[in-house]
């Protein structure tokens, strides 16, 4: 079990804060102080569970700036994969050779492991459903609704794409 | 104006088109994957009904639907997994 | 004019990749290829939507708190929804459900066998 610090706490308790006001909706001093107690509560006895390493990693210019062109890159991909399925959807869902491939992955840490499963798992036709490590390299477990690359270094490029250097850039 | 509500209606029917899975699947995964989309879909329709009504109590919902949905999906994958709470503990201490 | 037709067109976008995944939650084959499909949903649908509903709120309202309450549903939605979605796929496959028709290339299978 880890101990409770104070970085943690301080950008739970930002993170508590801005959803309070967020919902509320008002700026009175009465709201604002109920919910400065309230987040400060949650935030000391949920921040050893929500953050577990640097707390303050993101502000930093170069890493900020990767995040947003991050963003557009992950639109455009989300774009291509969209369309691919609806085609598929609307022209009888007879069109699919689906089949489950094994990728290798070369990220820094599990934040950025994570990070690239979840946008795999969101760009429809394909899902993460494990992750194994192997000899001192991690693997993803992909079902691919269109298996067009049984090679697993290939079938990596074409599933991961340009994300996993722009996700490289923002965990350096 | 009336367009955004018929929009609205459109994405609930949705929804209920996707019941159809809920009720026939064959497998547990099945009725929760419909379950899940059903959820989305009624969000959707949720934040168009709050905009064509002009009343924020709609949003206020939508948020509390979304985050009940995520956590019945997580309920049920880790019931189908068999494995039961109690391995992430052990790992613990 | 032109703004409402732009917010029509959104929200009509966000209708037809609905629409793409309902048909293939009904039609697809198995279930995986059924989970593929309620992934479009979830994006683009959850996008097209929102954007529309914001530009509504912003413009024609005026109203600041449901713009930032649409754009927060929104975020919500796709940040966590592939969680649920890799966790009822992994406890699919662990539970044993396989599609009828044998898949092209089957890793996770072949290495849960050698274990």
């Amino acid at each position: 079990m880890q101990k409770t610090r104070f970085p943690a706490v301080l950008s739970t308790f930002v993170l508590c804060f801005a959803f309070w006001v967020l919902l509320t909706w008002s700026f009175e001093i009465q709201e604002l102080a109920a919910g400065a107690v309230v987040s400060l509560a949650a935030a000391l006895f949920a921040s050893r569970f929500f953050i577990q390493e640097k707390a303050f990693r993101l502000v930093h210019p170069r890493r900020f700036f990767s995040l947003l062109v991050y963003v557009f890159v992950f639109l455009g991909e989300l774009l291509k994969a969209n369309l691919d399925v609806a085609r598929r959807c609307f022209g009888g869902c007879k069109d699919v050779n689906p089949g489950i491939v094994k990728v290798p992955v070369d990220l820094p840490d599990g934040y950025a492991e994570a990070m690239l499963a979840n946008s795999i798992t969101l760009t429809p036709g394909t899902i993460t459903l494990d992750i194994a490590e192997e000899d001192g390299k991690d693997y993803y477990y992909i079902h691919w609704i269109d298996v067009a690359e049984t090679d697993r270094v290939k079938a990596g490029e074409i599933i991961k794409g340009r994300m996993e250097k722009w996700i490289g850039r923002i965990w350096k | 104006m009336s367009d955004i509500l018929i929009f609205s209606v459109a994405f609930a029917c949705l929804a209920f088109i996707n019941l159809y899975r809920l009720v026939k699947g064959p497998t547990a995964a099945d009725r929760m994957v419909a379950g899940d989309a059903a959820d989305t879909l009624i969000c959707c329709a949720m934040i168009l009904f709050s905009i064509f009504s002009g009343r924020g109590i709609y949003l206020d919902i939508a948020i509390v639907g979304a985050l009940l949905g995520i956590i019945d999906t997580l309920l049920v994958g880790r019931y189908l997994e068999g494995r039961g709470w109690n391995d992430g503990a052990a790992d613990r201490h | 004019m032109a703004l409402r037709i732009v917010i029509d067109v959104l929200i009509g976008i966000g209708l037809v990749f609905a629409l793409a995944g309902t048909k293939g939650i009904l039609k697809m084959p198995d279930t995986f290829c059924r989970m593929q499909a309620s992934t479009c949903i979830n994006t683009m649908g959850v996008i097209g939507v929102a954007l529309g509903a914001l530009l509504y709120a912003i413009f024609i309202m005026g109203s600041t708190s449901a713009a930032i309450k649409i754009a927060v549903i929104a975020l919500l939605i796709i940040t966590i929804n592939p969680i649920g979605s890799h966790a009822i796929a992994k406890g699919a496959y662990r539970a044993g459900i396989r599609p009828d028709k044998p898949m092209e290339i089957d890793d996770l299978g072949r290495d849960l066998e050698n274990e």
